[in-house]
């Protein structure tokens, strides 16, 4: 039921995700700093698990485990995400560290769908489960980077950067929206949290293309 | 007391390209005010207004003109340096 739109969305979701990558590479391209990385990888994997959702509707993806995959991609992403917030905070952290943990994460990850795809100890009744807690964990991610960018925008209080709090703020209400499907099945939170989730993805599109393509309007230099 | 937090070398060419460019704007460049305005010690602003000649961003060491590519790199480093302030990540 309600597969088309489903599929809709999600294909709409992950578009908006890889164009999203290619503006947060700019702070990576630019400093050349690792600790950078981990916007365009977070919203990589986030793409690549919502691009996975709307492929696992097609005959092609119907393997048993699709559904973890799906769920440890997105936690991953939501993961990279709060880890760069986290060593963004002040570049005394070191390099090394930073190198280390995003190795370790990818290691993780690496293992855990291989695992999801070859284990048959990945079941139904544990993945009905687990999608509880990884909802819960990915909350838990949304709310801390919500945190550091409204705790960012109160030292300089500005009304531009007021708009990417107000993102993750959406995702997470969205991710919260997902949680209460997941425990009682209600299809109205199913689709308000990707409604959420697609305005979120949609002010992170605005402030991108506001900063890259309207200052140029704007005639400066 | 305040500490004034160490800038890289990206941080000081970004800052020296963009006090260049809007004094460039009052006039002739007067390189104490430079000096002030990014708050390194003159020998070391002197070296890096060579470093910025090699890397052809300025067009020579006395009229310290930013040159197309220097332009185009202050442009995009400003609108990095937004980008990632709105997002909420810090750059030092």
């Amino acid at each position: 039921m309600y597969d088309v739109e489903r599929i809709t969305i999600e294909v709409v979701s992950a578009i908006a995700c890889f164009i999203l990558v290619r503006f947060m590479m700019k702070p990576f391209r630019l400093t050349g700093e690792t600790r950078y990385l981990g916007l365009p990888l977070g919203f990589g994997f986030l793409g690549a698990s919502y691009a996975f959702s709307a492929l696992s509707f097609s005959p092609v993806f119907d393997f048993a485990n699709r559904g973890w995959v799906q769920l440890f991609v997105r936690a991953f992403a939501f993961l990279f995400l709060a880890v760069t917030y986290y060593f963004s905070k002040s570049a005394k952290k070191p390099k090394l560290l930073w190198n280390i943990t995003l190795g370790v994460l990818a290691a993780i990850l690496t293992i855990l769908i291989l695992l999801a795809i070859m284990s048959p100890q990945f079941s139904w009744p544990n993945y009905r489960l687990a999608q509880i807690y990884v909802r819960v964990f990915d909350l838990v991610c949304l709310s801390y980077i919500s945190i550091h960018a409204l705790k960012s925008h109160m030292e300089q209080p500005d009304p531009t950067t007021l708009m990417i709090p107000l993102g993750y703020i959406l995702l997470g209400i969205g991710q919260y929206s997902l949680l209460i499907w997941a425990v009682d099945a209600s299809i109205f939170a199913f689709f308000s949290g990707l409604a959420l989730r697609l305005a979120g993805l949609a002010v992170f599109l605005f402030v991108s293309y506001r900063t890259f393509y309207s200052s140029e309007k704007r005639g400066n230099r | 007391m305040k500490t004034i937090p160490r800038r890289d070398k990206l941080k000081i060419y970004g800052d020296l390209l963009s006090a260049l460019y809007s004094e460039s704007g009052a006039g002739k460049i007067v390189l104490t005010q430079v000096q002030v305005r990014i708050n390194v010690p003159f020998d070391r602003l002197k070296t890096y207004i060579t470093e910025l000649v090699d890397l052809g961003l300025i067009k020579d060491e006395t009229s310290l003109e930013l040159t197309k590519k220097g332009t185009q790199y202050l442009r995009e480093y400003e609108r990095v340096l937004d980008f990632m302030k709105r997002m909420g990540l810090e750059y030092r």
